[in-house]
């Protein structure tokens, strides 16, 4: 209760130093983002038509920058790349033999789209859209069942991505398929500065932390509204002994400004929109049995109830998020994240940072693709689905010229991205495992592909601790390339030895050039090139080695290769 | 911040300004080939194969220009950091108040440097002081484990959205050698501390401690049976030529870390040996002891001896809510043979005047006593000691009150104690690195060394 009333500038002094440069600049930026908030807007009649296809927006959009700068772009990869690139990012995995084998035959002319549409059927596409999320929501909090089956079963039921962050904010079901969403709030709720600033960059873009000690001698009480503003919403927020997560009926923040003034923070968002406080006043005796009634909630663990406040913050944060249709902060944030994910870099980069003073790259895009996602029902699938089918994402990533590449933030070649670790982990076992089950078969989870990827997740789960999360810039750790060269399950798993796995399938291939190709197809997805299937034949060839210990090091030298680390 | 300070340090590839006329480029990542040999098989075709040694690296030489960082680079300097897990009592080790209410039954002694007087429980390193200097000033105001020991570890509180590194992986990223054979930070475990196991926040996993989490052996550091030293020699160099191609034409900075750190492997494998106090001699190991502590302060020593920038040796439990006379009876003991014996060792190798100790927990203890004669987590008057490098021996700084309530001389906080480290080593806490656009002084904000504990 106290930590409601107390004024946080009792808290730990923060020394006036800390006002780092950085803020400044931000801040303003922010703060003009307010004031004005249609200066980084640029008005709908003035977009391409919202009928537009996705994937022509996109492109129009890019190409427009490419040819103001007057950069050529790199070509369109190969199909092999893409196909690659696409189910590393749709599915979560490298692409299956036959995956291979059937785009291969595809003509030309229907080929990304056939491989869009057949990734994005099976349920592997769940698991990864789940996967991501999980990975945005609960990196503090990693591999929590309850949150993850949540995740699922709101990305198997296309459920749009406002009413998620409804269910997240709202975390009031204690039973039934939202029970986990309890956990985006619980993992941070005993830190209120984490509720209040994961929530804002993670749903909005937004980083206040800054604001907290900022003291700009122009803007500085603006900028405490805003973060005491975001905190106002969580500050009645608390768990009872029973993990449940609810609200106090009243309680507000009060916090000293740089000028000296003690304030009370009012609800308010962002754009600086507020909310009233509709809470029924309380006379004493009323509070003082509540306080009673609420202390015991936090403390015993018999207590048989949870009072759920008729005014909830939260739920007001959501409304006003929701309703803010000028700078569509919630709205973008998403869009920037999906394309930050797919395009390995954000139209807003850093994500946290969406205002005035950090535009896009491409600000007309970003609002195309923002109105597209609200008058589509904030539907993730659509925007992943429209950005992966443009030329922007199936350009090659390598850049030719021996000129300087263009900076990223063009996209005018694509991302080389280092595999999360459980794209990683789960790419390693398709690979070792060489299913002979065909995912074009697959036309349910009950199928015998929808079975064995449900075994693969699972036992991606067992690998993915020993990789790191990439985070930017990202450098793979030694421990990594240990792991890889001395464990012994790498050994034994994946490179087992067994019929159906793939060592053991090389093993009873018997022509060497057979074999090699047959090798690149499972782990790269592609045919070697003529030097390496030269090297790779010297290899097989050593009088040395027995044959099989032979095979088993070839694969393991492409399985910890670079090429395989990375989405390229 | 000044804003005259110094050139900053860019961590991330550059990324250009906002949109203008002109388009906008990143500069290709220099890339610095180095050749190797490797008998076998493709030994012509592995050689000048890899390039580019951490090309992370061609950002950090902008930082202070590389005449003075690969200076600092050459001289060799190392810290082991002796962590005391729990928190250690300032009143039964550095900062004694005997005959007072809070002082409980133990003595002070003097020392060898006149005036200065520590515990009784500390008899060996009192004969020691002229290495060491005590700070007796902290005021870090955190007193719950896991945040106070992120805050004593980084210098700081992480940021949302920032995670800071911690002293280990910024020593090993100002410290460590590129070409060196040995880890840059090596982290030892103890049983009872909590596995936590550092963080090299921003600066990225090529700076995350070696971690031993239960065994005196990293893992994944020696060859399983199941393949010939030379088969997995031979198939390390296939692994490099097979990767060549894609590591050429890929512009990024990260292939080319998982480059670095393969070829970092057969290195590190070589170093399995400095883990193994066996390979000291028999009166060597009596003379740090036969506990845990002891044998990883040896190998603490072996590690420094062989170039190892950064080695954090933990020592648990020290979290003496009940019976905390008898608790420090028993760990100061171990404390004070095994840090004397390591600054001897080091002392008589020539090592000391290179290699920095810090003897360091997350807080210190109430001075108040409680029920079940234990003191409890406490952050705002504590004490802790830095020996050898840098370092003016010799030296008490700062004063609590009588009763150690509170500091009343010369108050440190967690950010001056990290730029204090740093300037001990001859680093400058003020530089700079570049996260994005974001300048990050190595030491938080505001923070200032404290200039008399340095030599």
């Amino acid at each position: 209760m106290c930590r409601l009333v107390e004024p946080p500038s009792l808290l730990p002094a923060i020394p006036a130093m800390r006002t780092c440069r950085f803020v400044v600049i931000l801040w303003i930026g922010i703060l003009c983002g307010l004031s004005s908030p249609d200066r980084s807007v640029t008005r709908a009649e003035e977009l391409l038509s919202a009928s537009s296809d996705l994937p022509e927006a996109v492109d129009h959009y890019v190409q427009e920058r490419l040819d103001r700068y007057g950069i050529e772009p790199a070509p369109i990869a190969d199909w092999q790349t893409v196909l690659r690139r696409t189910s590393l990012d749709l599915a979560g995995r490298i692409p299956t033999a036959a995956e291979y084998e059937w785009a291969e035959r595809l003509p030309e002319s229907d080929r990304r789209l056939a491989i869009v549409e057949h990734l994005m059927s099976l349920s592997d596409f769940d698991f990864h859209l789940r996967n991501s999320l999980d990975e945005l929501l609960l990196a503090n909090n990693p591999h929590n069942g309850e949150f993850r089956d949540y995740l699922l079963w709101a990305v198997r039921s296309r459920r749009p991505w406002d009413q998620i962050f409804r269910d997240l904010m709202a975390a009031s079901s204690t039973d039934g398929p939202e029970k986990g969403a309890v956990h985006f709030l619980r993992s941070r709720v005993r830190q209120l500065d984490d509720l209040t600033n994961d929530t804002a960059i993670l749903f909005f873009g937004v980083n206040v932390a800054c604001a907290k000690c900022h003291d700009h001698p122009l803007v500085d009480q603006w900028q405490q509204d805003h973060f005491y503003g975001m905190q106002a919403f969580f500050s009645r927020t608390f768990m009872t002994r029973r993990n449940v997560i609810t609200e106090r009926p009243f309680g507000s923040v009060k916090f000293k400004s740089t000028a000296g003034e003690e304030k009370t923070a009012s609800f308010t968002f962002l754009t600086g929109a507020a909310a009233e406080d509709k809470s029924p006043s309380f006379s004493d005796d009323e509070r003082k049995r509540l306080e009673e009634q609420l202390r015991k909630m936090e403390q015993n663990e018999n207590t048989g109830y949870v009072l759920f406040p008729d005014f909830s913050p939260r739920r007001e944060l959501v409304e006003l998020a929701l309703q803010d249709a000028e700078d569509r902060f919630f709205a973008k944030n998403i869009v920037n994240r999906t394309w930050q994910r797919l395009m390995g870099l954000g139209l807003v980069d850093p994500p946290d940072q969406m205002h005035a003073a950090n535009p896009p790259s491409h600000p007309e895009l970003m609002d195309w693709l923002t109105r597209d996602l609200v008058e589509h029902r904030y539907d993730l699938r659509r925007l992943v689905r429209g950005i992966v089918l443009s030329d922007a994402y199936a350009r090659s990533s390598r850049w030719a010229s021996s000129d300087t590449p263009p900076s990223p933030s063009t996209f005018a070649l694509a991302a080389t991205k280092p595999l999360t670790p459980r794209q990683l982990a789960t790419s390693l076992l398709v690979a070792a495992r060489a299913p002979q089950t065909d995912p074009l078969d697959a036309n349910s989870d009950a199928s015998p592909w929808g079975r064995l990827r449900n075994d693969l997740e699972n036992q991606a789960g067992g690998w993915v601790r020993e990789f790191e999360y990439p985070t930017d810039p990202f450098q793979v750790a030694v421990d990594e390339a240990l792991f890889f060269s001395n464990n012994e399950r790498v050994q034994n798993d994946l490179l087992r030895d067994a019929n159906d796995w793939l060592v053991g399938r090389l093993k009873a291939t018997e022509s060497d050039e057979e074999l090699i190709r047959t090798l690149w197809i499972h782990v790269l997805t592609r045919q070697p090139d003529d030097e390496e299937l030269a090297t790779a034949q010297a290899w097989l060839s050593r009088d040395s080695t027995e044959r099989f210990d032979s095979i088993r090091s070839l694969t393991w030298a492409l399985l910890a290769g670079p090429e395989a680390r990375f989405n390229r | 911040m000044n804003s005259d300070t110094p050139i900053a340090d860019d961590i991330s590839p550059p990324r250009p300004a906002a949109a203008s006329g002109s388009a906008p480029t990143s500069p290709r990542p220099t890339v610095r080939p180095i050749g190797f040999s490797r008998r076998g098989f493709l030994t012509a075709s592995a050689a000048g194969v890899t390039a580019s040694l951490a090309a992370d690296m061609s950002a950090i030489q902008g930082l202070r220009g590389e005449a003075i960082a690969s200076e600092l680079k050459r001289q060799d300097k190392r810290v082991i950091l002796l962590w005391l897990a729990g928190g250690a009592s300032q009143f039964e080790t550095w900062d004694p108040k005997p005959g007072t209410k809070t002082g409980g039954p133990f003595r002070a002694i003097p020392t060898n440097v006149a005036g200065i007087h520590i515990s009784e429980l500390l008899p060996e390193l009192a004969q020691r002081m002229q290495h060491t200097a005590i700070i007796r000033s902290l005021n870090t105001k955190i007193a719950d484990h896991g945040t106070a020991a992120e805050l004593m570890e980084c210098g700081r509180r992480n940021d949302p959205g920032i995670r800071y590194p911690d002293i280990g992986a910024v020593v090993a990223r100002e410290l460590g050698r590129l070409e060196s054979k040995v880890p840059d930070y090596v982290s030892l475990y103890t049983s009872t501390e909590g596995r936590r196991k550092g963080t090299s926040g921003f600066l990225g996993a090529r700076y995350s401690p070696m971690f031993l989490s239960d065994s005196m052996t990293p893992a994944n550091i020696l060859r399983p049976d199941s393949i010939s030293a030379t088969e997995h020699q031979d198939r390390a160099a296939l692994r490099d030529a097979l990767a060549k191609r894609f590591t050429a034409e890929s512009h990024h900075l990260a292939v080319d870390s998982h480059q670095s750190a393969y070829q970092r492997v057969q290195g590190l494998m070589a170093s399995a040996d400095l883990f193994d106090v066996e390979r000291e001699p028999e009166s060597m190991r009596a003379r740090y002891g036969p506990t845990q502590f002891g044998e990883q302060c040896l190998i603490a020593r072996r590690l420094v001896e062989a170039g190892v920038p950064f080695v954090k040796v933990a020592r648990a439990w020290w979290d003496s809510h009940g019976q905390n006379f008898e608790t420090h009876q028993e760990l100061c003991a171990d404390l004070d043979h095994c840090m004397s014996a390591l600054l001897d060792d080091l002392d008589e190798r020539g090592l000391l005047e290179n290699t920095l100790v810090i003897t360091l927990g997350e807080f210190g203890r109430t001075p108040g006593i409680n029920a079940s004669l234990g003191r409890d987590h406490f952050a705002s008057a504590w004490s802790c000691s830095l020996s050898g490098m840098g370092i003016r021996g010799g030296v008490a700084y700062g004063k609590t009150d009588e009763e150690g309530h509170k500091v009343v001389e010369g108050e440190a906080n967690a950010g001056d104690l990290f730029a204090t480290i740093l300037e001990a080593l001859g680093i400058d806490h003020e530089h700079e690195y570049m996260l994005g656009a974001r300048p990050i002084p190595l030491s938080d904000f505001g923070s200032k060394p404290i200039r008399e504990v340095l030599a």
